[in-house]
C-alpha cells in the first residue's frame, strides 16, 4: 500500500533530527577542544612565570646584603655562562643607565616585572621570549628571559589541533546519528510493517516485541494494546451488524410471505393481510427508530436539555402511565417506596429509561407478571429499582442482554426492537451511572444509580453538559 | 383545505397528495424548491407538506422565504432526517410540525388539521368545557350532567388535550408528543391502555364522547358531550 511505499524501512533518510543532532556534537566537540586547550596554554604559561621567579630569587639571594651587588650578579652570570653550554634560559645585567653589563641577549632593558621580549637568535627572525626584570638597589637591572619551544608549539600547533578534532567529531557525530537512525528504524521497521498490514485490512497482526527493548517495547506494547482494543470494538460491530441483519430479516420474511400469500389469495383476507404487512413494516421501523436513538445517545448527538430534574413526579408520572398496561396483561405495578431525590439529566432520555424497562417487563414475561418500583435516596446517589416476579434471567444472560439484539435465551418472542436494554444502560451511563441486573429470586430487579445532585446544581449542570 | 405539497420523490408525493384528496383536501405538488416557492406566490393554500431535502434548495431556504414575505402559514416538514435534533432544527426553522419518514398518510392528515386550525379552544387555567362535559385544571375532575369523577394526571393530560382538537382526529404519536413529551416510539400499548381507562372513567359518569379510529387515531365528538 502507500504507506509502506512512501516509508521504507531499510534505508530511512537521516532526517533533520539527524542532522541537527550531528551539528550539535561538532559544536560541543569544538568547544571541549578550545577550553582543553586554553587550560593547557594557561598552565605552560604559569609553570614558566613560577620558574623566572624563583630563579630570580636564587640569584638574589647570593647577593643579599651586599651594597655592591652589581658586580656580584656579573660575576654569577659570567660564572652561569662559562658552567652551561646549552639552556633555554639566559641572564641579563643592566646599569642604571641602560648598558649591558652581562649577558649574551642583545634586548633593550625591559620594564620591571613579567613581560614578552623580542630577541634575535643569530639574527635570522626573531623569537619571543618571557622576562623577569628585577629593580636592583643600585640602581641596576637584573632580567632572566625564559624561552620555551614547547609553549610556542603548543601556540602553533592550537588551530591544527582545534579543527583536527572538529572535524573528526563531525565525522563521528554523524556517523554515530547515521547508525542510531538506522538502529531505531530496524525497530521502527517492525511497527511500520504491522501498520502497513493492518491497514491492508489483516487486524490480528501485532508489533513483534521479543527483539525490542527499553522504550521500542513500551511504545510497541501500548499500540498492541489498543490494536487489541480496536479489534474489539470491531468485532463488536460486526456481531452488531450482522444481529442487526438478523433481526431485520424476520420481520421481512414475514411481509414477504404476507405479500405473497396476499398474491395469491382471493379479496377476502386482502384486509387482514394488510394489516399485518403493515404490522411488520412497523416493527422494521421500529427497530430502525431505536438504531438512530441509540447512535444519537451513544455519540452524544442528542440535544440534551441537562436539568435538575426531581425523580419523585417522574417516577409517580411513569407509574400512572404504565400501571394501566401491566393490568391489561393481567399483573399490576406498585411503588414500594418513593423518596425525594433530584439529579441532573435529561427528564426525556430519563423517561425513555424507565419506560424501556418496563416495557420490557411487559413483553419479555408470562401474563400476570407484577413489578415494583421503588426511588431510594443514597449516599450521594438515586437509586431505581425495578423488580418483577416473572422467570428472571440465567446469570450468563443476564451480562449478555445488555448487548445490543440479544435477548434472554428462554424468551420466545421476538417483539420490540432488541435494543431496549441497550438503549437504557446508554442512557445510564450518559447521566454517568450504572444499570445492573440482578438475580430477584424469583424473577429479575433491575437496578439504575444516577448521582443525586445536592445542591451543586450549576457545577453539576456544567461538568455534565461538558462531558456530553 | 387547499394543500401545497413539495416532494420530490414521485411514489411518495403520489402517496401524499392521493391520501390526502381520499381525506377531501385539494392539493397543488411542487417537486423542487424553485416550483413550491412559484406555487406558494401563485395561488394561497391553507398548509404546506414541505420535504427537508429537495432537489434544488433545501426545504428550510423555503420555510425562511415564505416566512421573510411575511406568510405565517402552517408548514408541516417531511423529512428521512428523523432524529431529535433533526426535528428541534425544522421546528426552529419555523416548522409548524415535523414528521420523519416513514409515516402514514393518516398521521400526516390528522398533523394538517392540528396546525391548520390553531386557534381551538386550550385549557386555560380553570379548565376546559365542552358540552356540559367539564374539565376541571385544579382538582382534575371531570363533570358531566352533575356526575363527577377525579382523573389521574396522565388521563386529565389525555382529556384536555382531546377536548382542545375536539372533532379533530389525534393519533397516537401526537398524544406521545403532546400528553407524554416523548420523543422516543414505545414498543407496548401506552396510548389505549391509559386511553381506556380515561373512557371507562367517563362512561362511568354516563359520557362517551371519545372514539377509535382504526389505524389512525382518536377523536373527540363535541355532540356527544351534550
Amino acid at each position: 500500500m502507500r504507506l509502506s511505499r512512501s516509508l521504507p524501512a531499510r534505508w530511512p533518510r537521516p532526517g533533520r533530527l539527524a542532522i541537527q543532532f550531528g551539528l550539535a556534537f561538532a559544536i560541543a566537540m569544538i568547544a571541549i577542544g578550545l577550553i582543553g586547550f586554553s587550560l593547557a596554554d594557561h598552565w605552560v604559561s604559569s609553570r614558566i612565570d613560577q620558574s623566572l621567579t624563583y630563579h630570580t630569587a636564587k640569584y638574589l639571594a647570593k647577593v643579599a646584603g651586599d651594597p655592591a651587588d652589581e658586580p656580584g650578579l656579573e660575576a654569577a652570570i659570567h660564572e652561569w655562562q662559562h658552567r652551561k653550554v646549552l639552556s633555554e634560559r639566559t641572564y641579563m645585567l643592566f646599569d642604571r643607565d641602560g648598558r649591558r653589563l652581562a649577558g649574551r641577549l642583545d634586548i633593550t632593558p625591559p620594564a620591571a616585572g613579567f613581560s614578552d621580549v623580542r630577541f634575535t637568535a643569530g639574527g635570522r627572525h626573531y623569537e619571543i621570549g618571557r622576562a623577569l626584570a628585577t629593580r636592583l638597589r643600585s640602581g641596576g637591572l637584573f632580567v632572566i628571559v625564559q624561552h620555551s619551544e614547547a609553549a610556542e608549539g603548543l601556540h602553533a600547533l592550537l588551530p591544527m589541533v582545534v579543527l583536527t578534532i572538529s572535524l573528526v567529531a563531525l565525522v563521528l557525530g554523524v556517523s554515530a546519528t547515521f547508525l542510531f537512525a538506522r538502529l531505531t528504524a530496524r525497530r521502527l521497521g517492525e511497527t511500520q510493517n504491522t501498520a502497513a498490514a493492518i491497514a491492508a485490512g489483516d487486524l490480528s497482526r501485532r508489533i513483534p516485541t521479543e527483539r525490542l527493548d527499553g522504550m521500542f517495547a513500551v511504545q510497541a506494547e501500548s499500540l498492541n494494546q489498543m490494536l487489541d482494543h480496536m479489534a474489539e470494538l470491531v468485532r463488536a460491530q460486526q456481531l452488531f451488524s450482522s444481529n442487526l441483519a438478523h433481526d431485520l430479516r424476520t420481520p421481512l420474511t414475514r411481509l414477504r410471505s404476507l405479500l405473497e400469500r396476499a398474491s395469491r389469495d382471493d379479496q377476502a383476507g386482502f384486509a387482514s393481510l394488510l394489516d399485518r404487512a403493515e404490522r411488520e413494516c412497523s416493527s422494521i421501523i421500529g427497530i430502525f427508530d431505536a438504531l438512530l436513538r441509540l447512535a444519537e445517545i451513544e455519540t452524544g448527538q442528542h440535544p440534551t436539555a441537562m436539568a435538575s430534574v426531581p425523580l419523585r413526579p417522574l417516577v409517580e408520572d411513569i407509574a400512572d402511565t404504565m400501571e394501566p398496561v401491566m393490568t391489561d396483561r393481567g399483573g399490576t405495578l406498585g411503588v414500594r417506596r418513593l423518596d425525594d431525590v433530584t439529579v441532573i439529566g435529561d427528564p426525556d432520555l430519563i423517561n425513555q429509561l424507565l419506560i424501556n424497562l418496563l416495557e420490557n417487563v411487559a413483553t419479555h414475561t408470562p401474563p400476570g407478571t407484577n413489578v415494583t418500583l421503588a426511588l431510594e435516596r443514597g449516599e450521594g446517589r438515586a437509586m431505581i429499582t425495578i423488580r418483577d416476579n416473572g422467570p428472571g434471567l440465567e446469570a450468563g444472560d443476564r451480562m449478555r442482554v445488555m448487548q445490543p439484539f440479544e435477548r434472554g435465551s428462554a424468551v420466545m418472542s421476538r417483539e420490540g426492537s432488541g435494543l431496549g436494554l441497550a438503549i437504557a444502560s446508554a442512557i445510564a451511563r450518559f447521566h454517568r451511572g450504572s444499570l445492573e441486573l440482578v438475580d430477584a429470586a424469583p424473577g429479575l430487579e433491575v437496578r439504575i444509580c444516577l448521582p443525586a445532585n445536592d445542591g451543586q446544581d450549576a457545577a453539576g449542570i456544567a461538568g455534565l453538559a461538558q462531558a456530553s | 383545505m387547499h394543500l401545497l405539497i413539495v416532494e420530490d420523490d414521485q411514489v411518495i408525493a403520489d402517496h401524499i397528495v392521493s391520501g390526502l384528496n381520499r381525506a377531501g383536501h385539494s392539493t397543488t405538488l411542487a417537486r423542487t424548491g424553485a416550483e413550491a416557492i412559484r406555487a406558494w406566490a401563485g395561488q394561497p393554500h391553507h398548509a404546506v407538506v414541505l420535504d427537508r431535502m429537495l432537489p434544488d434548495i433545501d426545504g428550510m431556504s423555503v420555510i425562511d422565504h415564505m416566512r421573510r414575505h411575511g406568510d405565517d402559514i402552517p408548514v408541516l416538514m417531511l423529512s428521512a432526517l428523523g432524529s431529535v435534533k433533526n426535528r428541534i432544527e425544522g421546528l426552529q426553522a419555523g416548522a409548524d410540525d415535523y414528521l420523519a419518514k416513514p409515516f402514514s398518510v393518516d398521521e400526516l392528515a390528522a398533523r394538517l388539521h392540528a396546525i391548520a386550525r390553531r386557534n381551538m379552544p386550550r385549557p386555560g387555567k380553570a379548565g376546559i368545557e365542552i358540552g356540559a362535559l367539564q374539565l376541571d385544571a385544579s382538582s382534575h375532575c371531570a363533570t358531566y350532567h352533575g356526575r363527577s369523577t377525579v382523573l389521574n394526571r396522565k388521563q386529565y393530560s389525555l382529556l384536555a388535550h382531546l377536548m382542545g382538537h375536539a372533532d379533530r382526529v389525534v393519533t397516537k404519536t401526537m398524544l406521545l408528543e403532546a400528553v407524554w413529551s416523548y420523543s422516543f416510539s414505545t414498543a407496548t400499548n401506552i396510548v389505549e391502555s391509559n386511553m381506556s381507562r380515561l373512557r371507562t372513567a367517563l362512561q362511568d359518569i354516563g359520557c362517551d364522547p371519545i372514539e377509535t379510529q382504526r389505524g389512525a387515531g382518536y377523536i373527540l365528538r363535541a355532540d356527544r358531550c351534550a
